[in-house]
């Protein structure tokens, strides 16, 4: 019938209300032949999960603004544990400190994307993830 | 019967929603695996209602689907909501934004919503919405509501995958030149206009009903709503429920079209290629292409050349993938 798609959800958690950076990501992935679901604004991490679900996507793209990137990301990753789809590829984008990258790898992220990232590594980086 | 397929369904019947969506995905993509559950499943589907809303882009049909699932939902009834949208001609993608408009709906319990780009699917749906619909029915759903495409004039499969359809006007509809072309008001067993909060909305409420009093002899019930203001749906519910019955008569009918349907597209992925392959083809295309002979004309002597060889038995149509 068809052939497998990549099925992204950019999702944007927490209180910052800038998602320009989250709907230029979800363009270019658009156009990179991908499926990409987004979340909206001010979604909790329990309302992202339930999206991850339901959308059945292969990778998670969270854009944050807030600086609350590393309590954010914790919770993901310990719901995605909790439901049983720790199979799904995390990656985090956004006003990111370089010296937080490693804590977050450690976490079990798949990529981190700091602004002015170019959107080519972007589309790499996942396409290599759903790969594995 | 295969085990896995068989452990899957009843994960699903046991209300498992990761599979159930994992299962949607398979069906989407063509697994063999998913049609195996999707057949175990089959059996035990066909308890939903299942609504179809379509109209215009812009229209309004996830602010009213929101509202709809909300009613719904609050009276103890299990939503299954899928949305399907275009899937780019050029890079195969897609982008779905309609959930940021299910902010209502999303608050109440039991809500399944997923998103599904149409593929290149005729007639403003997905290939695969009919198989989400029997997963969804399977995990227990009360009430399907897909939201079609939204393109116009094509949108008529959506008529085959629900019991009912809605179709969503808003009062910048144009003008009667726009109804009378075929399409989105054939299939309408409810028609709403939408967005009454807009300044000449009873003006173009009184023309719509007028046209379509002129169109049919029983016309389709119209419905004023604003969902912005969340106007209108207790009503629109209110009709769903009356016609349901009447409605769910039609299922048979609807199935064979559907049947059908898919008969047509297996067929001809199957035989596209070997046509291709076929030297008959060749030859008849050069003729085609040299201006010979027309492409109608072409066609039809290649098919009855096909049939009256006994050639057809040759062909071996299998599914891709």
């Amino acid at each position: 019938m068809e052939e497998k798609r990549i099925k992204v959800l950019i999702a944007k958690p927490g209180l910052d209300g800038h998602d320009r950076g989250a709907k230029v990501i979800a363009l270019a992935l658009k156009e990179a032949g991908m499926e990409v679901v987004y979340s909206g604004l001010h979604k909790t991490i329990d309302q992202i999960v339930n999206m991850a679900i339901q959308e059945d996507v292969d990778v998670i793209g969270l854009s944050i603004m807030s600086g609350a990137h590393i309590p954010l990301t914790r919770k993901l990753m310990e719901k995605l544990k909790e439901k049983g789809i720790q199979d799904k590829k995390v990656f985090v984008g956004g006003v990111i400190p370089s010296k937080d990258i490693k804590l977050l790898k450690e976490m079990g992220v798949e990529g981190v994307f700091p602004g002015g990232t170019p959107i080519d590594d972007v589309i790499e980086a996942i396409k290599a993830s759903v790969k594995k | 019967m295969d085990p896995k397929a068989q452990e899957l369904a009843e994960r699903i019947i046991s209300g498992d929603e990761t599979v159930a969506a994992r299962v949607i995905s398979m069906i989407e993509d063509g697994e063999e695996e998913g049609f195996l559950v999707l057949s175990t499943l089959y059996p035990r589907t066909g308890g939903a209602f299942k609504i179809g809303i379509t109209g215009s882009p812009g229209a309004g049909k996830s602010s009213i689907i929101d509202r709809l699932a909300y009613l719904y939902g609050k009276s103890g009834k299990k939503i299954g909501i899928i949305a399907i949208d275009p899937t780019s001609v050029k890079s195969k993608g897609a982008f779905f934004g309609d959930r940021l408009r299910f902010k209502s709906a999303e608050k109440v319990e039991g809500v399944f919503i997923r998103s599904m780009a149409h593929r290149g699917f005729s007639g403003g749906i997905s290939k695969a919405a009919f198989g989400a619909e029997c997963v969804l029915d399977a995990l227990g759903k009360d009430i399907i509501i897909v939201e079609s495409v939204g393109v116009g004039q094509t949108e008529l499969s959506i008529y085959l995958i629900s019991d009912i359809v809605v179709t969503v006007f808003t009062p910048d509809f144009g003008d009667e030149i726009q109804l009378m072309k075929a399409g989105l008001l054939e299939i309408g067993d409810v028609v709403v206009m939408n967005k009454m909060d807009m300044p000449n909305a009873e003006e173009k409420a009184k023309d719509l009903i007028a046209y379509i009093g002129d169109l049919k002899k029983d016309a389709p019930p119209f419905i004023k709503c604003s969902a912005k203001k969340g106007e209108g749906i207790e009503l629109l519910l209110e009709v769903l429920e009356e016609k349901r019955r009447e409605k769910l008569g039609m299922r048979r009918e609807k199935v064979k079209a559907l049947l059908l349907t898919f008969i047509k597209e297996e067929l001809s992925r199957g035989i596209e290629k070997m046509v291709e392959e076929d030297p008959k083809f060749n030859e008849i295309l050069h003729s085609v292409q040299s201006g010979k002979i027309d492409p109608y004309s072409a066609s039809v002597h290649f098919v009855s050349e096909l049939l009256k060889d006994g050639k057809m038995e040759d062909y071996k149509w299998r599914r891709k993938g």
